[in-house]
């Protein structure tokens, strides 16, 4: 479907650089294959949090690195409205009164970095919200419709990457350089999906984020897809227990 | 048609639009409110995402969310025609139509379904969704109720336009994105209170809604609330 031809394309600019790397796919090669494909001069990515500390996880030059430090450090800037206001966060130009007054400290220390224009881009999925990708370029820039697709589509294949070493933490097998279950369900929505998301963290009694990595890694283990075994949960075909592996029942409700 | 019912409804989309709204919940009053004033059996909205492709954003029901789903699917229907020339789409026996969407029209009967009508939602020369309206029987629109239920579609669109913005050319990319995000949030919060409630999804997002009408309170506020569980949220959560 015509919907996946984006997703596909943003995935593959960034599979070529983990390619490139000789690595496994993580979140420093969206950052780079982002800076390729857009007009930005770098990129960076912080793991945010509301509970514990945020901390920057990769930064593709040294201008994108103090960018994430400066926002975490202060408490201020585009990265921090976008992962509290849970939407991008467009600044074309830092050197406008709005943003001065905005983000007073922020707003002269990026520009005294070297930057010119932030965008920021939160990574979620409903409440799943681990990080936000910023994105700089050192002259006034305007994404526009198409540059801003393609921006958006790097932060989704992002917001799964950065939960997919968390899979990796379970010792769940993910196949592969590239887990590609999983990764077409950003395309098509389906609401299955995240109504498992949500029962699931009554039947584990956890969080939303990990309720999310446990189903895609059982599905992984499972070799199934993703949106199959929402349904299954949804349908109270499949029940997930905190200290039992998932049970599959005929027993419709 | 009832006038006093009509007066209302405008009344209270508009007092949605001034307050701090919910897109998602906003979208939903408007295909309740097409079955309820219009004389519709189902409604649905559906929105061009950022790459130009429908998805549903609001259903007045599970039935009619899955035969949207299904147009979407199987690439044919009158909701993906209305989009596609942006002009309505009025179909009243579907019947007759077997051989335009052979699909949709079997589709559609197995949900009881006998007539549709799709009216674009367009703003200035682009096309960003439509509001289908379903009914059971068939037999033809009445042309005073289609001037309204268009009326309704310009006003969803309009809806869009309403939160703040940063630059002018991406907005409808932004505007839709929060929305599918906000979307995302409130099935997440349906598992939620379904499973732990045991009720189904449908009663859950009516639970959720209720909650979020009597405190005035945002739907996707409420929703992200119950997920993280920050706050006790009275009558909603045993």
């Amino acid at each position: 479907m015509r919907s996946d031809s984006r997703s596909a394309r943003i995935q593959a600019l960034v599979v070529e650089q983990a390619a490139r790397r000789g690595a496994r796919v993580g979140v420093v090669d969206v950052c780079t294959a982002a800076v390729a494909a857009l007009p930005v001069g770098g990129a960076g990515l912080s793991a945010m949090s509301r509970t514990t500390t945020s901390h920057p996880l990769c930064s593709t030059d040294d201008i994108s690195e103090q960018l994430e430090e400066l926002q975490l450090t202060l408490g201020e800037g585009p990265c921090v409205d976008a992962f509290t206001q849970g939407s991008a966060i467009l600044t074309p130009d830092l050197l406008t009164g709005a943003t001065q007054d905005r983000w007073p400290v922020f707003a002269d220390a990026a520009l005294e970095a070297g930057a010119r224009a932030v965008f920021a881009l939160p990574l979620q999925i409903g409440a799943i919200s681990p990080g936000v990708l910023d994105l700089y370029a050192d002259v006034p820039t305007v994404l526009d419709a198409e540059e801003l697709a393609d921006a958006l589509a790097f932060a989704d294949l992002a917001t799964l990457l950065l939960l997919d070493t968390r899979i990796d933490e379970t010792g769940a097998p993910t196949g592969g350089p590239l887990p590609d279950r999983g990764f077409e369900d950003l395309g098509g929505y389906r609401p299955e999906i995240d109504q498992a998301t949500g029962i699931l963290t009554v039947q584990l009694g956890v969080g939303i984020d990990e309720a999310f990595v446990r189903l895609r890694a059982y599905a992984y283990t499972q070799g199934r897809r993703l949106a199959e075994v929402a349904a299954d949960v949804v349908a109270h075909r499949l029940r997930f227990s905190p200290d039992a592996e998932p049970r599959q029942t005929d027993e419709e409700t | 048609m009832n006038q006093q019912l009509l007066a209302k409804t405008f009344v209270e989309l508009a007092d949605n639009l001034v307050a701090d709204f919910d897109l998602i919940d906003f979208l939903r009053l408007l295909t309740d409110r097409c079955v309820g004033m219009l004389g519709a059996s189902a409604a649905g909205v559906l929105l061009a995402d950022r790459d130009g492709e429908l998805r549903v954003m609001a259903a007045s029901d599970e039935q009619v969310r899955l035969l949207e789903l299904f147009q979407l699917q199987n690439d044919e229907g009158p909701c993906l025609e209305c989009f596609r020339t942006g002009t309505p789409v009025i179909v009243p026996d579907l019947t007759r139509e077997v051989d335009r969407w052979p699909r949709f029209v079997t589709a559609a009967h197995r949900s009881g379904f006998g007539a549709v009508q799709a009216l674009p939602m367009r703003l200035r020369d682009e096309v960003v969704g439509a509001l289908n309206l379903f009914r059971a029987a068939p037999g033809p629109f009445d042309p005073a109720a289609t001037l309204i239920a268009q009326a309704l579609a310009d006003v969803a669109t309009i809806s869009l336009l309403q939160q703040r913005t940063t630059h002018r050319s991406t907005v409808l990319n932004e505007q839709l994105q929060t929305a599918l995000n906000s979307r995302v949030l409130i099935e997440q919060a349906k598992g939620k209170l379904a499973e732990r409630q045991n009720i189904d999804m449908e009663q859950a997002f009516t639970a959720l809604r209720g909650y979020a009408r009597a405190h005035n309170r945002r739907l996707s506020d409420v929703a992200r609330a119950l997920i993280d569980g920050s706050e006790p949220l009275p009558g909603l959560v045993a």
